[in-house]
């Protein structure tokens, strides 16, 4: 316990977090009360809040547990997003590419909890390879680009990028870092809806996600940006990294690249046709749905983050296959 | 099959609901669990009833294609579904009877996962489940198990085909394979629990061709007289 609490980012988040869910379930009984909101909408608020009062234990206690758990939840995490893409975009016909997709994915976060960086860089590149030799000999070559592209694509997303998430747990810091992610790609999401819902306004994609705003995504920009830049600031204090701009240029990253993944999602389900990737989650579709914007926040984080101030540096490396 | 970029038959259904689809396609985890099954029934059809197969030659080379029996145990499932190989195995699915088989979640589970069945509604078949039925066969290269009495029967003796068999091949060209199973009843009658060993032999006869049958009331009766008088003769 103390040492899952033992940075005190990690408790204002957790707190916050708490905090943030009351606060929202008395916002929706108060406006509902008052009948300041349709039914329709009263009904979508409460499904979202239940689903994200199943989510945050799910998504905050693996990663106070330890390292281990952390690695085990994202990659249990990347399974199921492969999975509903999969199916999705019909990928999970092409068995022998779906199964290199998933072993390449288990790799990433099997190298992640080896604390091997040199084999989870190279997973990148040889994954990409197998993919694009493992369907060769089936001789066929009608629909190769396709098929190979979405695999390629699959790994990328959810075995090369998710897995950043993995291996940020080999920091011995990486409690507050990690869940500053989760909770302000969380906020991102919620600030968007609010503000857009709010000041209203033109459309920012019409064609890609007929509900999002200009205002909802600037909006989130300006308040994911401020949360993060003051949790940032206490989280980094004495680094080079609580220089403010750099600060800034990470909430400024962690808003637009949430939101970007957000809108890729959106790309992909319109381009399929579908409205939902899934069912699991009530009020938000299915995991991928929910988990969309740490697709792209997680390596474009990890690398600003490691390439500042370095993340698992002077840690034991090759910890399972040994020779670090 | 080319790559189609098209979702799952299934996409957007609740896990249980899902294993009861007729739409219900696999994924890696399903291939895996009925590729198991089928190989643990192979060896088991080898080891406990020396499963003997005459007219392998008569299986079409490719899916899809339908194969029908007489029926009168579960072995005559189990016996047919052991019969294709490569990815017309993968493509097996038995169509069986909803109320025994995914009657519960247990059932529903083993059903989805292990046999690869999808569920028959005896009396509640909408059209629009045999149209589904029907399309996925040409679509998706199944090969589909049926057993066009329609039950297991609890004398040993073949019953009278039913004509529903039209509703799902009839003017396609799908290619129907009869067979006929024999020592299945002895070894493991509807009457009894558990199988016990014993041989089972499957002859397989040369396919039918019902491009030419039209699928209505006319047609399906032609069919299945067909049908079962081809299964009749390989006695």
């Amino acid at each position: 316990m103390s040492i899952a609490f033992a940075n005190e980012v990690t408790v204002w988040i957790v707190g916050a977090t708490l905090a943030a869910l009351l606060a929202a379930a008395l916002a929706i009984g108060v406006l509902s009360a008052a009948g300041k909101i349709s039914v329709p909408l009263r009904h979508e608020l409460w499904l979202r809040l239940g689903s994200w009062c199943g989510l945050f234990p799910v998504m905050i206690v693996p990663v106070l547990l330890g390292r281990e758990w952390t690695i085990a939840a994202v990659t249990l995490l990347s399974l199921a997003c492969y999975r509903e893409y999969a199916r999705a975009t019909g990928l999970f016909r092409e068995r022998l590419l779906s199964l290199a997709v998933v072993l390449g994915l288990l790799a990433a976060n099997f190298a992640a909890l080896d604390n091997w960086y040199g084999f989870y860089v190279a997973l990148w590149p040889l994954t990409a390879s197998i993919l694009a030799i493992v369907s060769i000999p089936q001789d066929r070559p009608a629909g190769y680009i396709q098929r190979v592209a979405l695999a390629v694509f699959a790994y990328m997303l959810f075995g090369a990028g998710l897995s950043h998430l993995s291996f940020m747990a080999n920091d011995p810091g990486y409690r507050p870092i990690i869940l500053l992610l989760l909770t302000t790609v969380a906020l991102n999401d919620v600030a968007a809806f609010t503000a857009g819902k709010l000041i209203g306004g033109p459309k920012l994609l019409p064609a890609t996600s007929p509900n999002k705003t200009i205002s909802g995504a600037l909006g989130a920009v300006a308040v994911t940006t401020l949360v993060v830049t003051l949790l940032g600031g206490a989280l980094f204090e004495g680094t080079v990294l609580s220089f403010a701009p750099w600060l800034i240029l990470l909430g400024l990253l962690v808003s637009v690249a949430g939101q970007a993944g957000d809108l890729m999602l959106s790309s992909i389900k319109r381009d399929l046709g579908i409205k939902d990737m899934g069912v699991v989650l009530p009020g938000h579709g299915g995991i991928l749905d929910r988990f969309n914007s740490l697709l792209l926040v997680s390596p474009i984080i990890f690398h600003l983050v490691h390439y500042v101030i370095g993340l698992g540096t002077g840690q034991p490396t090759r910890l399972i296959t040994g020779g670090g | 099959m080319d790559f189609k970029l098209r979702p799952a038959r299934d996409l957007g259904l609740a896990p249980g609901e899902r294993m009861r689809s007729l739409k219900r396609e696999s994924g890696l985890f399903g291939t895996v669990t009925s590729g198991l099954w089928r190989r643990a029934t192979r060896l088991y059809l080898r080891l406990a009833h020396r499963l003997e197969v005459v007219g392998r030659e008569n299986l079409p080379a490719a899916p899809p294609y339908v194969l029908i029996a007489n029926h009168s145990s579960h072995l005559d499932a189990l016996t047919l579904a052991a019969l294709p190989r490569g990815e017309a195995a993968r493509g097996v699915r038995a169509l069986a009877a909803g109320d025994v088989f995914f009657g519960s979640g247990r059932t529903t589970a083993f059903a989805a996962y292990a046999i690869n069945a999808l569920p028959v509604w005896r009396g509640r078949m909408k059209r629009g489940d045999l149209a589904t039925l029907r399309q996925r066969l040409v679509e998706d290269g199944l090969v589909y198990i049926i057993f066009p009495e329609g039950t297991r029967s609890r004398t040993g003796e073949m019953g009278e085909f039913q004509a529903g068999l039209a509703m799902l091949v009839g003017g396609t060209g799908v290619p129907v394979v009869p067979c006929h199973v024999s020592g299945a009843f002895e070894a493991w009658p509807a009457a009894r629990r558990f199988p016990r060993p014993g041989r089972v032999r499957v002859r397989i006869g040369p396919a039918l061709d019902f491009s030419a049958v039209a699928n209505d009331r006319a047609g399906g009766l032609s069919l299945a007289q067909a049908c079962q008088k081809a299964v009749e003769d390989l006695r």
